[in-house]
């Protein structure tokens, strides 16, 4: 006791240490301070899981393609706790963005963005657009196909960038097209060149949340005028506040709760790793993750020459908004219900992207999608009858009008249980003569199947279960 | 004794000269650091690779009409760090001993394009782009026609070079 005493006395002299500490736990924080508050914690508190669990990743990854893929075979499946390590840095990966944005819509709606905290809130901008870059040059790393779909993708679309489009392509594989330079360039980026910016931007936000104070709960029917009011009103709040170590318990909880969700994420879902990368799969489909899905929804709006305003002009205007919104929107007014324009804007375009995101992750895959299907299907192990129907189910065309969990057209029901919902004997007459059946169908009559084409036909669709 | 003014005026230039020691310096350190470090991470990728030229198949072994997705070898062992990565391409024989080869990425987002006999289309996966057997855009999205593959014949073999890109009458328009 004596001795860590004398410690911390020692710490005291030559740094100030307990002091700092002391100022930073006790200072008083305005009254109102929740739960809501916890998310900008919560995301530094992912991010710092990020950085651990990369920095242990990176002792066994091996960033050539010639390794990549087997390396992340070796620390999910072999290596002890690399399911785990990898699984948390997968998930957290995710929930990472899930409360970058929670983090900016709190301070959305607080007004907590307006003096004196435009700085912040630029800054914390920035910081969101690291954690994209975080996850775009994160996904090629495991070198399985979604990583190299999704960097095929990525980076054929900064090539739409007006004018320096084939530049801008070059710059980021490295190369004409994905490979080994591509592969040392993400993983630079990465793991020391973004941490690096990450470290510098989380220093000047959280210097500048010390410095202004945590925002007050904005008032509805008191609102300061002036910058000298606003000072005013924040030491009021101030002192009916309370030391800031009571809400960091609150911080504290929100996450070793987080950590329990990861842990859990990774026990039931795992982090996933399809087929090595093969550039010469054709029947591949990418998809992008889910937070960058709304960028590819917006892909089917702009079609031909207009594409680069979904890839370049809106993700740009995007950018400058938010980045701007301290100065776009000056009023004095904090509430979200005294500056209703603004509010009601951005209600609006989080609905779209949401709802953009939404249609991204429910639609189901254009009917070409289906020779994907199959060779997934393949894998399955069907019957050679129950294979010889799915090649008919391919040949028909019935995968224009009907899906099989999610991949294929719409206009016709989803086919994905049919097997428990019909007999094999009523998809036989019914496949035969639709009309029969059921008069209200629209479906063309398949009469001209063989009995046998007919009969694999029922076998494989029975096994939709 | 000097009047305050003069001597802070002197104060002042003296500062201003020492602080544009130190600025000059700092920017000179700068210059020096960033152009071989910019030329380092740019030029290295704008470098056009050498031309190899790859192995298709022998003519004859391609049915006139038919799509068929095609492996290709290059001639030449490309030297690491090319040499990771297989290519594949569409290959049509045209008939009258004329071939088209095309990239497998869409023009849209660079999804691949799988091709379908019975619909006699080329299908995107992505965003619903279709394409006829000359590689031209028939609906959905994508900005121009496939881009090809510089096609060579010697002695009844196919060859395929480098990629260019087509506008909509299909005619060369870049490398």
């Amino acid at each position: 006791m004596k001795l860590l005493q004398q410690i911390v006395a020692f710490l005291e002299d030559r740094l100030a240490l307990p002091t700092i500490w002391a100022r930073f736990t006790d200072r008083q924080i305005p009254k109102g301070v929740g739960w809501l508050q916890t998310f900008g914690s919560a995301t530094l508190f992912l991010l710092i899981v990020q950085v651990v669990t990369g920095i242990f990743l990176a002792f066994y990854y091996v960033p050539s393609p010639e390794h990549a893929y087997e390396s992340v075979r070796l620390i999910t499946d072999d290596l002890n706790f690399g399911w785990l390590i990898r699984g948390i840095h997968r998930w957290s990966a995710s929930l990472v963005v899930v409360f970058a944005v929670l983090h900016l819509l709190r301070t959305f709606f607080m007004g907590a963005y307006k003096y004196p905290r435009e700085l912040t809130w630029v800054v914390g901008v920035l910081l969101l657009l690291v954690i994209f870059a975080f996850a775009f040059t994160g996904y090629l790393l495991p070198w399985d196909q979604r990583a190299y779909w999704a960097t095929t993708v990525g980076t054929h679309i900064a090539g739409f960038a007006p004018g320096i489009g084939d530049f801008l392509i070059e710059i980021l594989r490295g190369q004409p097209d994905i490979g080994a330079r591509t592969l040392g360039r993400f993983y630079a980026f990465h793991t020391l060149f973004l941490p690096l910016i990450l470290f510098l931007l989380l220093g000047i936000h959280l210097f500048i949340v010390i410095k202004q104070g945590i925002a007050p709960l904005p008032d509805r029917k008191l609102v300061p005028a002036t910058r000298e009011e606003y000072r005013q009103y924040y030491r009021q709040a101030k002192q009916e506040g309370k030391p800031f170590y009571e809400s960091m318990a609150k911080d504290a909880l929100v996450a070793l709760f987080l950590l329990i969700v990861l842990i859990a994420l990774s026990v039931v879902l795992g982090a996933p790793l399809e087929e090595e990368a093969d550039p010469t799969s054709t029947t591949y489909v990418p998809k992008p993750e889910w937070y960058f899905l709304f960028l590819y929804e917006l892909l089917w709006w702009f079609p031909g020459k207009w594409i680069p305003v979904a890839t370049f002009w809106i993700p740009l205007a995007l950018i400058f908004v938010l980045i701007g919104l301290p100065w776009l929107d000056s009023s004095v007014h904090r509430h979200p219900l005294r500056r209703p324009v603004v509010t009601v804007a951005a209600v609006t375009l989080v609905g779209f992207l949401g709802l953009l995101t939404y249609k991204g992750t429910v639609a189901p895959l254009p009917p070409t999608a289906v020779a994907a299907q199959r060779a997934q299907a393949e894998k399955i192990a069907l019957s050679p009858l129950a294979l010889q129907g799915l090649e008919v189910y391919g040949r028909g065309g019935c995968s224009a009008c009907h899906a099989i969990n999610g991949v294929g057209g719409v206009a016709g029901p989803d086919l994905g249980k049919i097997g428990r919902k019909r007999s094999a004997d009523w998809l036989r007459r019914f496949i035969q003569d639709p009309v029969s059946v059921n008069p209200q169908s629209s479906m063309p009559a398949y009469k001209e199947l063989s009995q046998e084409e007919l009969e694999a036909l029922v076998s494989y669709l029975g096994l939709l279960k | 004794m000097g009047s305050p003014g003069v001597q802070q005026s002197a104060g002042t230039s003296r500062r201003k000269f020492f602080r544009w020691c130190v600025n000059g310096v700092a920017a000179a350190i700068g210059t020096a650091l960033a152009i071989p470090l910019g030329g380092f991470y740019i030029l290295p990728a704008l470098r056009k690779p050498k031309v190899i030229w790859k192995e298709v198949g022998p003519v004859s072994e391609f049915t006139e009409g038919e799509m068929r997705l095609v492996p290709l070898k290059p001639l030449e062992r490309r030297e690491w760090p090319e040499s990771w990565g297989k290519e594949a391409a569409w290959v049509l024989n045209q008939g009258k001993g004329k071939f088209a080869v095309f990239n497998i990425h869409c023009t849209h987002v660079g999804c691949p394009v799988s091709w379908s006999s019975q619909a006699n289309r080329f299908f995107s996966p992505c965003h619903g782009g279709v394409f006829d057997p000359d590689g031209r855009v028939l609906s959905g999205p994508p900005p121009r026609p496939l881009d090809r593959y510089e096609v060579k014949i010697e002695n009844e073999f196919v060859y395929a070079g480098p990629v260019y890109r087509v506008n909509d009458r299909l005619e060369r328009v870049s490398a």
